[in-house]
């Protein structure tokens, strides 16, 4: 030992498993339940079978939450850096055997696949994929769709997830190319200052394998199905749009594989029961921000109140809290009612009205009940139900004059603003 | 809301505590909310999914970041219906305009903290409104502030006005302002907080923001300039050129025949361990890259600077080395090709209108054909009919002209250039 220690009465072995108590002290951390959306969408994206991409800045941990991940699926995890690997590492390494004319040359894999192969199932992390060459990017194409590597194919029990770092913070990346990109879910990454606190503290969160509730699984597939095909309806243009402007590249883009994945993606949610943070996340993460949005609205819709049942039973009409739908929701009964008009239809739609406005704000039925005024034919007697909404009138008259006012001092230049 | 610039906001305050006794009066609140809806039918959506709540705390109107929307009693009795409506438009716009959310983050940018800095936060959400919020159907409520009123320019973000001003004797009388947590990110004492009744979730108002912004992308005619930019970037924020610029000319300079790629040309270094396996190796085709540079006269010295310091670091990064940068100065004519090694001055020669095809020309004629032409322009230019045999990419310096719409496609870029160059565009106003 030398002179200079400061320890001098101890020896140096000794000096390293104090080292070592200490190293473990730290390493022992516990996890605990704790709600955490991205951490849902991710687990419920790999239970759903479908290859993630974690975008994130570097340090944030992603490779933390991974290893996190594989420890409570248990599931071996695999990591391999795509950034330092070559081409032939994915696409198998040609070995020329001894008689290649007759045997032709096998494509031999890398070790940790073999290694994965063997155990049949297992956790695979291509770190740093944005940092890969276009060659070897090209050849995880296959891996992450076919899920070949080389002569090999991945066991179904293996699951893909990958992660990169934004274009911005990776000094010398190269953007991902679209049809690479269009077969991730991608994920923003970002960290939330209280799950790191907890986490420095001890104690992170805990991902689960989300219970899939086992009663509820064809209504799950119906119900993605229904949405999905409901949305490209009437939005055929959204089926298929290459990312176009620069700042969408390497990013999320709807494709017919792309909104497969999001059929996939919400029978999963649904049967799940996940919250529709998570949804937002995996389906914005698979179709990109817009025609995700598109099918988020829609999936609104399809949760409002079916008008029939409203038309159906007034009286016991259980309209929505919120202004915007509760306003959507009535609507709709008019809408109905137009389709359909007849005259018992026409007053159970008053009838609506009035429980709308006595359970909620006067001005949301202002227009509904102009509209289904304007529907009335002329053999249709007015019902009683029209005096209860004498209020809407005075508050619409109101808000003429209101308007009227306004008119007359905006018409001045001075005050007009702009 | 905005405080009133004048001492009658105090006055205001006192006869509200006189009043103290009056309930709210949810007939007039509601009928401006119509009125509102119906002058601005493209922000319905946002008003309605708003939940009133009752409040004798706030001194006028305030929102939270749960779009919660807090009204004193006193208040509404003492506004007529008109300034009413403004004020529902004023603080829905907070909320769609995301202020607690970027409040939040500017301050954790550039380290504001204090109640001070909330209140400049709150000051300078109301600038970017209140600049053209009103007018067409509503009237701007008494004492609304303007970025006028501060001596400042219209038109700019919140994060540029409050570059711009200090508190001091001009925002004295504005200590009185308070649009609540929505506005400034600062939670206040009459706050239901996340866990109270009818707050929107992160998911249920990006839904509302998604619909206003179509709303407005759909019908953009009578829109203010200030909302449809809103609508344009509320779910694609821009993106800073730099990291564009610099991904595209990487990207077109690393594909196939030229760059960094492997290629079976030349034994792999692993060759030596594996035997009988034929490897590729990984091999450095430095790219060409030729810099065509619009110097017509409707772009900035500093601009060009800018940009082609850029595209110049960018093809070292990638590889290339300083002579294989070449620069074309273009106007009507294309003058002569420079080496960038050739030292920083190149002159940039020209003025008066552009002609980028001669550009084209003169980059392919000269010398071994480059593999990457990026072009720095304004875009007011004829572009070459064919592709060229190499990849292109345009930088594209942000002019505001006036810019066609189109509702089907949110990718549309108006008077673009050929899709064939992959198109950035530098200095957009929103990008920092």
């Amino acid at each position: 030992m030398p002179s200079h220690t400061p320890f001098p009465a101890t020896s140096a072995p000794a000096q390293l498993d104090v080292a070592e108590r200490l190293l473990a002290l730290l390493r022992d951390t516990t996890t605990e339940p704790r709600p955490d959306d991205q951490l849902e969408a991710l687990t419920l994206a790999v239970a759903a079978d479908l290859p993630v991409l974690l975008w994130g800045e570097p340090g944030i941990g992603k490779t933390a939450a991974l290893t996190q991940l594989a420890e409570n699926l248990d599931l071996p995890l695999t990591t391999v850096i795509a950034s330092v690997h070559e081409p032939s590492d994915f696409s198998g390494l040609p070995v020329v055997g001894d008689d290649p004319a007759e045997q032709g040359v096998p494509m031999a894999p890398p070790d940790w696949a073999v290694r994965l192969v063997r155990a049949g199932r297992g956790l695979l992390f291509l770190d740093e994929l944005s940092t890969a060459p276009p060659a070897v990017q090209a050849a995880l194409l296959r891996l992450v769709l076919e899920r070949r590597i080389g002569s090999l194919r991945l066991p179904s029990g293996v699951r893909i997830v990958a992660a990169a770092n934004p274009r911005g913070s990776a000094a010398d990346g190269w953007e991902l190319s679209p049809p690479l990109a269009n077969r991730f879910v991608h994920l923003q990454w970002t960290h939330d200052h209280d799950v790191v606190l907890r986490g420095l503290g001890g104690t992170w969160p805990r991902a689960t394998l989300p219970r899939l509730d086992a009663g509820r699984l064809p209504a799950a597939v119906d119900h993605a199905r229904r949405a999905v095909c409901g949305l490209l309806t009437t939005r055929p243009a959204l089926v298929h749009r290459l990312p176009s402007t620069e700042t969408r590249r390497g990013g999320a883009w709807p494709s017919p594989r792309s909104w497969d994945m999001t059929i996939r993606l919400l029978a999963f949610a649904h049967a799940a029961g996940s919250s529709r943070e998570v949804l937002s996340m995996l389906v914005r993460g698979t179709v990109g921000d817009g025609p995700g949005l598109e099918l988020l609205a829609a999936l609104d819709r399809m949760d409002l109140p079916d008008p029939e049942e409203l038309l159906a039973d007034p009286a016991g009409a259980d309209l929505p809290e919120r202004g915007d739908r509760r306003q959507a929701t009535l609507d709709g009964v008019v809408a109905a009612v137009r389709k359909r008009p007849d005259r018992s239809r026409w007053d159970a739609a008053w009838a609506v009205l009035v429980r709308a406005l006595e359970t909620g704000a006067p001005d949301l039925v202002v227009v509904p009940a102009t509209t289904l005024a304007a529907l009335r034919q002329e053999d249709w007697d007015v019902p009683e139900a029209i005096e209860r909404l004498a209020g809407v009138v005075a508050l619409s008259r109101r808000a003429d004059l209101s308007q009227e006012r306004a008119a007359a001092r905006t018409g001045d230049p001075v005050g007009a603003g702009r | 809301m905005s405080a009133p610039t004048t001492g009658n906001r105090q006055a205001g305050a006192q006869r509200a505590g006189a009043q103290r006794a009056g309930a709210l009066d949810l007939d007039k609140l509601f009928a401006a909310r119509l009125h509102a809806a119906r002058v601005r039918p493209y922000l319905a959506t946002a008003l309605f999914a708003l939940h009133t709540v009752e409040s004798r705390q706030v001194p006028t109107m305030a929102v939270d970041r749960h779009w919660r929307c807090y009204v004193s009693p006193g208040f509404v009795d003492r506004t007529p219906v008109e300034e009413l409506a403004g004020v529902w438009v004023h603080e829905v716009s907070h909320l769609l305009r995301d202020h607690h959310g970027r409040g939040d983050r500017v301050a954790r940018e550039r380290g504001l903290t204090g109640p001070g800095e909330r209140l400049r936060m709150n000051i300078a959400a109301d600038c970017e409104i209140n600049d053209d919020a009103y007018g067409e159907g509503l009237v701007r409520p008494e004492g609304a502030l303007t970025p006028e009123y501060l001596g400042l320019d219209p038109g700019e973000l919140m994060e540029d006005y409050l570059r711009q001003f200090r508190l001091g004797p001009l925002t004295q009388e504005l200590v009185w302002l308070d649009c609540g947590s929505g506005a400034d990110g600062l939670e206040r004492e009459w706050d239901l907080g996340p866990d109270g009744a009818h707050g929107l979730t992160a998911q249920e108002q990006d839904a509302v923001r998604f619909r206003v912004a179509q709303g407005i992308n759909g019908r953009p005619g009578s829109t203010p300039a200030g909302w449809r930019r809103w609508a344009e970037e509320a779910f694609h924020p821009p993106q800073p050129w730099r990291e564009l610029l610099g991904a595209a000319v990487r990207s077109a300079a690393s594909g196939a025949g030229a760059g960094e790629d492997y290629s079976y040309a030349r034994p792999s270094r692993r060759s030596a361990a594996l035997p009988g396996a034929v490897l590729p190796s990984l091999r450095r085709r430095p790219p060409r890259v030729c810099v065509v540079i619009d110097t017509s006269g409707s772009v900035s010295d500093d601009e060009l600077g800018s940009a082609l310091l850029e595209v110049a670091a960018i093809a070292r990064a990638v590889g290339g080395r300083s002579d294989m940068v070449s620069v074309v100065p273009c106007d009507a004519a294309a003058r002569i090709v420079h080496p960038l090694c050739s030292g920083e001055g190149i002159p940039l020669l020209g003025g008066g209108g552009t002609d980028l095809r001669t550009g084209f020309a003169k980059a392919l004629g000269t010398g071994p054909r480059p593999d990457v032409i990026v072009v720095l322009t304004d875009g007011q230019t004829a572009w070459p009919a064919r592709r060229p045999p190499c990849r292109t990419v345009v930088g594209l310096f942000h002019r505001n002209r006036g810019s066609r719409w189109s509702e089907d496609d949110p990718d549309y870029v108006p008077d673009s250039p050929p899709a064939w160059a992959r198109v950035v565009t530098i200095g957009s106003p929103g990008a920092r």
